[in-house]
């Protein structure tokens, strides 16, 4: 199902004037130079949330960011939603996104010690221009594939992601992401990770 | 293998046979004589507020649509055709009128009547063949509300719901009645983890030892002012009815300067003093205590916390309802709601789900290091070593059964039940102790039939029947409130 993030993340109520943008046009051409350079800003976060460089990550995060995983639900065609009314996994500021990562900085976040063995698989990428000034929005699909211990299944969390990438003078920060996961009921311990 | 006998008499005793938490012949014995029996939390009336308004949850393998009729009632009926079987609903929430199996257009009422059934003369000779009168989806063995909450029992001869709470519902109210409004839930959100489901009810239950150990993360980085080691053994443990929980011992104040200082506001608090007994009140305004997590047998969890989601001091309550749905001796399907009182203010309401989310949940901090341990330990239970090692849960016992601590007195605890201040396993031991009574003893047969369709009648619910009594055999107790006994006997008219 379709969705636009900015409705999404306008029916939380934990948007804080986060940027509305919405996509303007089709999508840019993939020879187009912003398609270029976003598609290789998503790449470099998936090395780096692989790496679980978690303050680097954070460091291409904007202050008024909105990040936000709703609860996917199973519902009839045509019901007109498919996700939990009020209720997501994620629904996070930076204050938020920041205490997770601190967390993650302690010695005492057990469920990451021993690490997780990451791999966010990132593809599918189209951008787009936006009704917003030095915003743009980018479409991806993820794949991660975790693995924890030694012999224990690895879980694997698909998703769709829309990115609204904000252009400042220290190159493009993350403004908005919503994010669609792909399962009514996940199949992962926590999301001791990020999307 | 066969099961030992005295793996029930050293759960009696505090010692825990390792592999009762991963063993696939103890997990059919759950099955069979506990989850048959007990009543289980499957969602809240909230959820469902307008009529046709349905969710569908499951008790173990058997799906049930919980739904609000046209008249207000909740029911709560299998979902499967009376047919061929198939699922009539298919979603997981949604608002409907009728159910349509999609097999062969059986269609129900959203009571469970059915009402709709293709070619019914050309096929079955109309009613001489199918009579549709008083044919409807089964409907759940026994349902009943308390405070909203919707639990249903697969015995039919279950004792009612008030019984089977018993003094816990006086700890219920904390969470699910802070006004008269009562709560609306959220959620749930839902995810599987590889842990047997008894940890986690365990955990909630009772265990205050292990936050300042698992939970150090979230001291250090300021989410939660209060689980240092000093303050969490200043709380009690208490264990009332058919349920027990933690507290925190609160600073010295008012009724009113304890509940601020958990992050309550003053109209909140108003309708608190408004809504709950003088006993209530006294164990926060008198004792000092501070509900915090709790659990009711067998598997349904609760959780009051009250961390800082913004910069600053300011802290806010959240609440946070969970069932632990077991899937196998290995594996849990977690489902964990949001709560909050229906008339808070609005600007609560968000900060209190914010701190939900920073919390519990499938993103909370404090969960994530919970449910790693959880896994280690259910993967550690399988093995044959697991099957010769009791694990020590007498914390708060010595060798000759006496407490370590004596209970609080009349005049320190105004609450029903027992409770003791500081570190023990008291409640895991209570919650144990009631798992091994249900799950050593054989379920007796259900002595009434549950209900039926198209070709009428066993002979002793057509005799029923003919007194005027319960048409199809579904629970027709008086009492049970919210009740699903009120089938219309004059049938289906569509």
């Amino acid at each position: 199902m379709t969705f636009v993030g900015a409705e999404l993340s306008a029916e939380s109520v934990l948007n804080r004037g986060a940027t509305q943008a919405r996509k303007v046009g089709p999508s840019l051409s993939f020879g187009d130079a912003r398609h270029l350079e976003l598609s290789r800003w998503l790449v470099e976060e998936a090395y780096t949330l692989d790496d679980q460089r978690y303050e680097d990550w954070l460091a291409t995060i904007a202050d008024d960011v909105h990040y936000l995983m709703p609860v996917r639900v199973t519902t009839a065609l045509g019901a007109g939603y498919t996700t939990s009314p009020g209720m997501a996994h994620w629904d996070e500021n930076k204050y938020s996104l920041s205490r997770r990562v601190a967390r993650f900085l302690t010695e005492h976040a057990w469920t990451e010690d021993p690490p997780s063995r990451l791999r966010h698989y990132v593809t599918n990428v189209r951008t787009f221009e936006t009704d917003v000034e030095g915003e743009l929005i980018v479409d991806s699909a993820v794949l991660l594939f975790r693995s924890r211990s030694d012999t224990n299944p690895a879980s694997i969390l698909s998703a769709q992601r829309e990115d609204v990438l904000r252009c400042t003078e220290d190159g493009y920060v993350l403004a908005r992401r919503v994010i669609m996961i792909d399962e009514s009921v996940l199949r992962t311990q926590n999301l001791a990770i990020f999307l | 293998m066969t099961t030992s006998p005295t793996i029930y008499d050293e759960v009696r005793n505090g010692m825990l046979p390792a592999h009762i938490y991963n063993d696939a012949e103890i997990f059919e014995r759950e099955r069979r004589n506990l989850f048959s029996r007990a009543w289980l939390f499957v969602g809240h009336e909230s959820e469902i507020p307008q009529p046709g308004d349905y969710v569908v949850r499951k008790v173990l393998d058997d799906s049930f649509i919980v739904v609000r009729d046209e008249k207000g009632e909740i029911r709560a009926h299998f979902n499967m055709c009376l047919h061929r079987g198939m699922q009539v609903c298919r979603a997981e929430m949604g608002n409907a009128s009728h159910f349509r199996c999609p097999y062969h257009g059986w269609s129900y009422r959203n009571d469970g009547r059915i009402v709709g059934l293709p070619f019914h003369q050309e096929a079955y000779g109309g009613e001489e063949g199918f009579s549709r009168k008083g044919a409807r989806l089964l409907p759940a063995p026994n349902l009943d509300t308390y405070n909203g909450l919707i639990f249903i029992s697969m015995d039919p001869d279950a004792p009612s719901l008030p019984d089977y709470l018993g003094d816990f519902a006086f700890f219920l109210d904390f969470y699910t009645k802070q006004s008269a409004a009562g709560i609306e839930l959220r959620g749930p959100q839902r995810w599987r983890v590889n842990a047997n489901w008894k940890i986690g009810a365990e955990n909630f239950a009772g265990d205050m030892y292990h936050t300042p150990q698992t939970h150090t993360s979230v001291v250090e980085i300021g989410l939660f002012r209060e689980p240092k080691a000093e303050k969490r053994k200043d709380g009690n443990t208490y264990w009332a009815g058919n349920g027990g929980g933690t507290t925190y011992k609160l600073p010295p104040g008012t009724l009113e300067e304890r509940l601020r200082y958990v992050g309550y506001p003053d109209d909140m608090i108003e309708r608190m003093k408004q809504t709950w007994s003088q006993e209530q009140l006294d164990v926060i305004g008198d004792n000092g205590f501070m509900i915090s997590a709790a659990s009711v047998f067998p598997n349904m969890s609760l959780v009051h916390n009250w961390p800082k989601v913004e910069d600053g001091d300011d802290v806010l309550p959240f609440i946070s309802l969970r069932t632990w749905v077991p899937i196998s001796e290995c594996e849990t399907e977690v489902y964990s709601w949001f709560a909050v009182a229906a008339d808070a203010p609005e600007e609560f309401k968000e900060l209190s789900y914010k701190a939900y989310l920073m919390c519990f949940g499938s993103t909370g901090m404090f969960e994530q290091d919970d449910v790693e341990n959880w896994v280690s330990l259910t993967n550690t239970a399988k093995g044959a070593m697991a099957r010769r090692l009791l694990l020590n849960s007498r914390m708060g016992m010595l060798k000759d059964g006496s407490p370590v601590v004596e209970p609080l007195g009349d005049d320190e605890w105004a609450g029903p039940g027992v409770a003791h201040v500081g570190y023990g396993e008291y409640n895991q031991r209570h919650l144990l102790e009631r798992w091994a009574d249900y799950v050593e003893a054989d379920a007796p047969e259900p002595q009434r039939p549950i209900g039926l369709g198209g070709v009428r009648l066993t002979p002793s619910a057509a005799a029923a029947a003919a007194a005027g009594d319960c048409a199809t055999g579904d629970s027709c107790d008086a009492g049970t409130a919210a009740g699903d006994g009120a089938v219309d006997t004059e049938g289906v008219t569509a």
